[in-house]
């Protein structure tokens, strides 16, 4: 499971077939109906892995962004929350 | 669609504008709500973490709604649907303000599958919420 994206990964076609257990069709598929994005180089695609965020996280990479933007503060407002209703 | 609004979500959209919290806030097909007791929390919470209490109270008046529940019927109703008692209130505004979505970052302190069978409300984050909405 990832918890993280590192946003310098590219991945081929294939190996987005593998992680993603669909065949290579399928992502060429997806990629024409522009639902993966990907960049023609050549002739060979490349797909960053920003591009599959939601494959990974069940989010669009900017809520993606926006979840991880929230959550650095997030154990300092959850402490004081919980410190207020304890009282 | 009504959403009810923990304080954590409250609390974060006030710290930044790039959060899920905040992109919430400035969502316009929603009805969002938190209650009297979870105000009153708010403001104490603010005030420990240096927030401007102005900055509460423009959000809320502008955009959010607040239903009023007392502390009463919250111990003795809805102390079955979270781990710990002190997060009641928030399963009781959600109620009151029948809620479809209860939004929270803190959704380990929920019962999620309990509110979703006895009161029909399902349990997100802001994050969460945002993508449901895409999706529909």
């Amino acid at each position: 499971m990832f918890n993280t994206i590192d946003t310098t990964k590219v991945y081929t076609p294939e190996q987005v077939a593998d992680l993603l257990q669909l065949s290579k069709n399928t992502v060429y598929e997806l990629i024409s109906r522009g639902e993966i994005m990907a960049k023609k180089i050549g002739k060979l695609y490349r797909i960053p892995s920003t591009s599959l965020s939601f494959f990974f996280t069940g989010l669009d990479y900017d809520l993606y962004q926006a979840d991880i933007e929230d959550k650095k503060p997030l154990p300092v407002v959850q402490e004081a929350i919980n410190q207020v209703r304890a009282t | 669609m009504r959403v009810f609004l923990d304080s954590d979500v409250v609390i974060s959209s006030l710290l930044s504008n790039k959060g899920a919290a905040y992109i919430l806030f400035h969502t316009p097909e929603i009805t969002r709500f938190i209650s009297t007791i979870s105000f009153n929390e708010l403001r104490v919470v603010c005030k420990r973490l240096d927030i401007q209490s102005g900055l509460l109270e423009t959000l809320i008046q502008k955009k959010c709604s607040k239903v009023i529940i007392h502390e009463q019927s919250v111990k003795s109703t809805f102390l079955k649907f979270v781990s710990d008692p002190n997060d009641a209130h928030i399963v009781a505004g959600a109620a009151a303000a029948k809620a479809t979505h209860l939004i929270s970052y803190n959704l380990k302190h929920f019962k999620k599958n309990k509110i979703k069978d006895d009161l029909d409300m399902l349990l997100m984050t802001p994050a969460m919420f945002l993508q449901y909405l895409r999706s529909n």
